[in-house]
């Protein structure tokens, strides 16, 4: 009689995950995956559990591909395995190893799986046992391909936000005079946050004067230019005077020659200057003092 | 040909004798520009008393430096333009000058001097490191 699926894997189940867990320990021979860093077994273990309870569930269904509804079975089986495979996906993430080195493990545990299916079977094992199994992990490695796919472009726009956020700084100088530091390039979306960050700085500190450093801003185009513009025009409705600051020969080149005009802005070269000039709208000044200290 | 560029303090003089091409037009604008962002000039003084004709282009030319220039951070002033230069500007239209003039270089100086006076970064005693 031929042995099911189901009744094999199940009987060898304790010794196939020993194995599995043993050979994972060290690199493979051909390749396919680099050893498993030790925090990784338990999650291993835990989607080992899920992987051979499903299994059983759907043998024990006789399922059959092509008559039975694949797709709900997948579904379900999904949704079960998709706890486990997410936790050993971010650890591998975390512990920055590669997504192959996780398939390998996967289709590492196929191959002994179908190992133990050929030894235990006197003859021919059942072919669509075979062709399901074969199915089965198929799915898993997709289904683990896309959830480290997700997991990286969650990080992905996850570092994006906190970038945007760090280079956007709106810096209190000196009372009433507020520094704008712009670093990198600028697109809209970022001028409307800088924008927003900047009136609700202004308004928040009765700011008279906001200095406006474009010294880290690499390429200033007709774009960048109309972004700053709106800003200039935001804080002068606000009661704030803008001092520009630390344009390059390149920039102020191409802003006169792409027709942009920023009227009575006060521009300065440096930033030191435009701190001066702030200093002066509001009056104050910098001096030495009478008896140095030291 | 190329047209000094002379420097006076942390003012920069240039004197435009005869009519430019249109690269050496735009080799002029780029060396003035360079020059005013290296030395971190306070003050720009374009001399024109010696051109008799000034086209649209040159007149482009000269409020383009002037833009760009106080981008930088300096004053401009656009000294000697000739009363016939005037009516013809004044012909092709209103603001093809935007920036300040002065009849001669001496006046452009003394405005050059006042409106750099009246300027924050020069104003402080605490700036010891010039």
């Amino acid at each position: 009689m031929t042995p099911s699926l189901s009744q094999v894997l199940k009987h060898r189940q304790d010794e196939l995950l020993e194995h599995w867990l043993r050979d994972l320990s060290q690199t493979s021979s051909d390749g396919s995956f680099s050893s498993a860093h030790p925090e990784l077994i338990e999650p291993l273990r835990e989607l080992f559990y899920v992987l051979m309870t499903q299994l059983d569930q759907a043998a024990s269904r006789e399922i059959s591909l092509a008559t039975d509804q694949p797709s709900r079975l997948e579904r379900e089986q999904q949704t079960a395995l998709e706890p486990p495979l997410k936790q050993l996906v971010a650890e591998q993430a975390r512990l920055q190893r590669s997504l192959s080195d996780t398939l390998g493990f996967l289709l590492y545990l196929k191959h002994l799986l179908f190992k133990a299916l050929f030894a235990a079977a006197d003859q021919a094992v059942e072919e669509r046992s075979i062709l399901w199994l074969d199915h089965c992990f198929e799915q898993i490695a997709r289904q683990t391909f896309d959830l480290a796919l997700a997991q990286r472009d969650r990080y992905i726009s996850e570092q994006s936000i906190s970038i945007m956020e760090l280079s956007t700084p709106v810096l209190r100088l000196w009372h009433q005079i507020l520094l704008l530091p712009l670093v990198g390039v600028i697109d809209t979306g970022r001028a409307r946050q800088i924008t927003d960050h900047l009136l609700e700085a202004i308004a928040k500190y009765e700011a008279r004067v906001t200095v406006i450093d474009l010294t880290g801003v690499p390429i200033i185009d007709t774009s960048v230019a109309q972004h700053i513009m709106k800003t200039i025009d935001a804080a002068r409705l606000l009661g704030s005077r803008v001092v520009l600051t630390g344009i390059s020969p390149e920039g102020a080149q191409t802003l006169t020659k792409l027709g942009i005009r920023f009227g009575d802005v006060i521009s300065r070269a440096s930033l030191r200057a435009g701190i001066a000039e702030a200093l002066l709208i509001t009056g104050k000044r910098i001096a030495a003092m009478e008896a140095s200290p030291r | 040909m190329k047209i000094p560029i002379l420097r006076l303090g942390r003012i920069l003089l240039a004197s435009i004798q005869e009519d430019l091409t249109d690269t050496e037009a735009m080799q002029f604008q780029s060396d003035l520009v360079n020059e005013v962002a290296e030395i971190e000039a306070l003050g720009v003084a374009v001399d024109i008393t010696a051109l008799d004709v000034v086209d649209s282009y040159m007149a482009r030319v000269i409020n383009d430096t002037a833009s760009m220039v106080r981008l930088l951070g300096a004053e401009v002033v656009i000294c000697g333009v000739q009363p016939f230069v005037a009516m013809t500007l004044i012909e092709m239209g209103r603001d093809l000058i935007g920036a300040d003039c002065t009849f001669n270089l001496d006046q452009g100086l003394e405005q050059l001097k006042t409106r750099i006076a009246s300027r924050g970064d020069i104003r402080f005693a605490g700036d010891e490191d010039e």
